[in-house]
């Protein structure tokens, strides 16, 4: 019997946290430009010291200012979804469930959308009109997420299937939207939409943004972990958990804000990218098992490596041209899927 | 031993003047109505019983008798309509959640986990009513619920999979789990639903021995005429949402009443112990 | 052992910390203000069609083209030496295929067109995103955009896009002989009224232009009215409304004419469309795709598809001028007599009044 201990917990962390940044490493290495380390290490030391006019390697440029930048979007969201996604799998009791499955991605689009629309008519500045996409994404998702709720809702508690229930039927009811106000879009707008559905990482954000976007992770994934005992119960049947003490009309409706709010932050600035809030609570579960003490942490860390991964792989595969990262988590992540789906059923 | 019949107020003055009594449940009733303007679909008449430290209390009837609404009005899971259930002078639907966990444990009768632990992580679960916020587990807990596991002679299952393991066996580890939670009372509905004769047999004797060694109050739910007879302290009988009546085995198992609640026809007698036994005949 | 393990782990736990911290630091330590290219001694401020204002060098001797309209404009006006890199599909001349690629137009790689070191990158809002301008804008290289809807401001677009490049005259030049290649046409075209066509995008389903795009602009220069009376770019008709308003023909654009009399015949042959009339007399035409690029090589297009539809009105051989391309780039697939000929091919079997002799 060999109980989670808060030093094993912390080693195997930092295990992860090493390799995301042996990942980060490589990512900020490969790219349309070849970087060689030796030349960043310099130029890091140049910007710590300030002389940032100083930097010898051009490249050095690139690398600082946009694959970094990139990278680090990459980290935030991939944790964000994958938390979000083992959150939802615990809450729903279901190992099917996503980020995306209680409507909170499609909502977002619409909200995008409209913002696309309304911003061609409103005279902006360069740094608004770069939030305003963001906003309305994430207003959409609130709005969502609030709707949801209340269709989720039996006896004035959350019910783990009703919400599942409302949430796909919101789900079908704003895709159904979103083909609608796609068709009424002019030429570019229609484009860059299509591109932010399938999920792109390659828009770099403000960094006002990026802080922001941390921030909130830290927060809702730190709520999040508070109850990562009472999920650890809640598997086991809400009746059960209640009897050992698991307060579950709370723990359900904090659990799920938080889900959806890290959900709708991801979804903002990315889009709907796929597989990646399914997947990596999975492979986790695999590696480190179910006690969310250890798993969210775990999927924090593991959906971050993997999202770099695969937007390095985005852009690097098919150079100078990119790929969508959504494409690249999907066309990994369905054959995955299976093969993790007939190793349960084996 | 008590009278079978006990009136009201009777037990109340019973629980003053007897510290002995643990749980108490008095003149508890209940009604479900899934539309507050309907008329409610079920009842449950006001009723009263008491159990001992070291008591085993049987609830027995036919299905839906009440029984299980009975044990959820204990496990404070359901809120009685009036009356009130008492342990050790304690309102139980008014502890807060956590407190309660600590005194009252529920074996039921599946697990359904979605997904699969081992046996010890499981029993592990045991000792979250007495965790706060983000608690590891500490050696104390690790020994309780190796302990647990001991008491049900489930320690060679220790590190076996959930899913992977028998009825009977099961059982056992989700019993371990209740004791580890160091309850006053340990409900078990329907515990020998699912499980082969030996495996009930190995079940039943292990609640005595748990029972009489930690000094626990134990209530079993069951429509197993002969499980009650055997090994139950007293008998709660009931039909249709009543109690019909509550006492001893011996004075409770009496062949008009069965015949009358069960619905078929049987004969008791009594054996040497001094329990009844209760033979089913075929109808024709 | 547990207490080296533990410092260990706290060890750890504080690099990862740092090092993380750092890296934000970093991607903070805004180079901003630093461009990416050596700051050049003379630099302007412009209004780019869009409305943006931005300071780009007086002569921008490295320019990037994120649309194939832009890079064939740089090319008419002689400056594709002061073009370094261009997009996958820039394949207009054959030279440019040649130029560094830096991607798609919709998905560029910013990181290559930041090797490139550009001093002025072009692009246009009908293709290019936002989102695009945006990053190029946080990496401190201007973007001049241009946002043509007719074929005049196509012609406007032209010399003020040579003008921002530091090669005034080219542009002048270039731009008068696109006018005058028009007003001639115009001439001729003026004592016949215009026919009603559809140009189609897609067939399945139907998609055709809407009224304020440059190809509709385009279609009425050739002495032809576009029957789609729609506000969206690329409005999708039902077969039924265009049996009711009964285009006299149908307009393709392409760059292989077999290709189209195929889809022709195809599309003949479903139901409901041999109902139109232009289907019944095999009243096509097919122009080059270079109406699709709102780039000096329109006109030449524009040309074709009047000379198809309007074919009494040019009673000389067709000889279309071709002053737009400088010397040395290879004709346009639509002014070369071959292209002509395979027209006539198509042609066969259909009535003469339909078909350019």
């Amino acid at each position: 019997m060999r109980p989670l201990t808060l030093p094993r917990l912390l080693l195997r962390c930092s295990i992860l946290a090493a390799l995301l940044f042996v990942v980060v490493v490589i990512a900020l290495k490969l790219g349309a430009v070849q970087v060689s380390l030796y030349g960043l290490g310099r130029d890091l030391i140049h910007v710590l010291l300030g002389q940032s006019s100083a930097i010898s390697s051009d490249y050095g440029m690139i690398v600082v200012d946009i694959r970094l930048p990139r990278i680090l979007l990459g980290i935030v969201v991939g944790a964000s979804l994958s938390v979000a996604g083992a959150s939802f799998q615990a809450l729903l009791r279901n190992p099917l469930a996503d980020p995306y499955v209680l409507g909170v991605s499609s909502g977002a689009a619409v909200g995008a959308i409209l913002a696309l629309i309304v911003e061609s008519h409103l005279d902006l500045t360069p740094e608004l009109a770069g939030l305003i996409t963001p906003l309305g994404a994430f207003l959409g998702a609130a709005i969502t997420i609030a709707a949801v709720y209340l269709l989720g809702r039996r006896d004035g508690q959350i019910d783990s299937s009703t919400l599942l229930l409302g949430g796909i039927i919101t789900a079908s009811f704003l895709s159904a939207v979103i083909i609608f106000l796609m068709s009424t879009l002019r030429g570019s707008n229609l484009r860059g939409t299509v591109f932010w559905l399938m999920g792109d990482l390659s828009t770099p954000q403000p960094r006002s943004l990026l802080y922001f976007l941390l921030f909130g992770f830290l927060v809702a994934a730190g709520v999040i972990y508070t109850t990562a005992s009472d999920l650890n119960l809640l598997l086991a049947g809400e009746n059960e958990a209640m009897h050992l003490g698991v307060d579950v009309p709370r723990v359900r409706i904090v659990v799920y804000l938080a889900a959806s709010i890290l959900t709708g932050m991801a979804v903002s600035v990315s889009g709907a990218i796929g597989y990646v809030g399914l997947l990596v609570p999975h492979l986790m579960r695999l590696i480190f098992g179910s006690d969310h003490r250890m798993l969210l942490p775990a999927s924090a860390l593991g959906g971050a490596i993997v999202l770099v991964i695969a937007d390095t792989l985005a852009r690097t595969v098919v150079a100078p041209s990119e790929l969508s990262v959504g494409a690249v988590t999907a066309l990994v992540g369905a054959p995955l899927f299976i093969y993790l789906l007939r190793r349960r059923l084996a | 031993m008590s009278s079978p019949h006990r009136s009201p107020m009777a037990s109340i003055e019973q629980q003053r003047t007897n510290p002995d009594v643990r749980l108490s449940v008095e003149q508890v009733s209940y009604a479900y109505a899934p539309n507050p303007s309907q008329a409610p679909l079920f009842t449950l008449e006001a009723m009263s019983f008491q159990a001992k430290p070291g008591e085993i209390v049987a609830v027995l009837g036919p299905n839906a008798s009440g029984k299980s609404t009975v044990l959820k009005l204990i496990s404070g899971a359901l809120e009685p309509l009036s009356g009130r259930i008492l342990l050790n002078g304690f309102v139980t639907h008014l502890l807060p959640t956590k407190t309660r966990a600590q005194r009252i444990a529920l074996v039921q009768q599946e697990s359904q986990l979605l997904f699969p632990s081992r046996a010890w992580e499981f029993v592990l679960q045991g000792r979250h009513p007495y965790s706060s916020g983000l608690r590891f587990e500490s050696d104390d807990d690790v020994t309780i619920a190796t302990n647990a596991l001991a008491q049900v002679g489930a320690t060679h299952l220790s590190n076996r999979w959930m899913d992977k393991i028998s009825g009977g066996e099961k059982q056992r580890v989700i019993l371990a789990r209740a004791l580890a939670q160091q309850p006053l009372l340990l409900l078990l509905d329907e515990p020998t639903l699912h499980l082969d004769i030996g495996a009930q047999v190995d079940l039943l004797d292990s609640l005595r021995r748990l029972a009489a060694e930690n000094r626990y109050s134990v209530v079993i739910v069951t429509h197993e005429l002969n499980l009650a007879a055997e090994y139950a302290d007293q008998v709660v009988l009931m039909q249709k949402g009543k109690c019909l009546r509550v006492g001893p085995p011996a004075s409770v198992l009496q062949r008009e009443l069965l015949e009358q609640v069960f619905q078929a026809p049987l004969s008791v007698e009594m054996t040497a112990s001094g329990r009844p036994r209760v033979t089913l005949f075929s109808n024709t | 052992m547990q207490r080296f393990y533990s410092t260990l782990i706290r060890l750890a736990a504080v690099t990862v910390a740092v090092l993380f911290l750092l890296s934000l630091e970093l991607s903070g330590q805004a180079v901003a203000p630093a461009p990416l290219v050596p700051t050049q001694p003379a630099t302007r401020e412009i209004v780019d069609e869009v409305g943006r204002t931005i300071r780009i060098p007086v002569s921008p001797s490295r320019i990037v083209s994120l649309a194939p309209s832009l890079t064939e404009t740089v090319y008419a006006l002689r400056l594709q030496d002061h073009l370094v890199g261009d997009t996958d599909y820039c394949d207009y001349p054959p030279e440019a295929k040649k130029k560094p690629k830096v991607g798609g137009a919709i998905n560029p790689s910013l990181e290559e067109i930041a090797a490139l070191h550009p001093d002025l990158v072009l692009v246009t809002k009908s293709l290019n995103r936002l989102d695009t301008v945006r990053a190029l804008d946080n990496l401190g290289i201007p973007s001049y955009a241009t946002d043509p809807h007719t074929v005049d401001e196509i012609i406007s677009s032209t010399s003020k896009l040579a003008e921002v490049l530091g090669a005034p005259e080219a542009g002048k030049s270039l731009a008068a002989e696109l006018r005058n290649h028009l007003a001639v046409l115009q001439a001729k075209l003026a004592s016949v009224p215009p026919q009603r066509v559809l140009f189609i995008v897609w067939t399945e389903p139907l998609i055709s232009v809407g009224k304020n795009t440059f190809i509709a602009d385009a279609l009425g220069k050739a002495g032809a009215i576009s029957i789609v009376d729609s506000s969206q770019d690329w409005p999708q008709m039902s077969l039924e409304e265009v049996v009711h308003l009964q285009p006299e023909y149908l307009v393709f654009a392409s760059s292989h004419s077999e290709a189209a009399a195929r889809d022709f015949d195809t599309l003949a042959n479903r139901p409901g469309w041999r109902i139109l009339d232009a289907v019944h007399n095999r009243h096509y035409a097919v122009i080059s795709d270079a109406v699709n690029r709102p780039a000096p090589r329109i006109v030449s297009a524009i040309e074709e598809l009047a000379r198809q539809l309007h074919p009494a009105v040019f009673q000389e051989v067709p000889q279309p001028m071709e002053k737009e391309l400088p010397a040395g780039a290879t004709k346009p697939p639509s002014a070369s007599p071959a292209f002509s000929l395979s027209l006539q091919d198509g042609c066969k079997g259909s009535t003469e009044s339909s078909c350019a002799r």
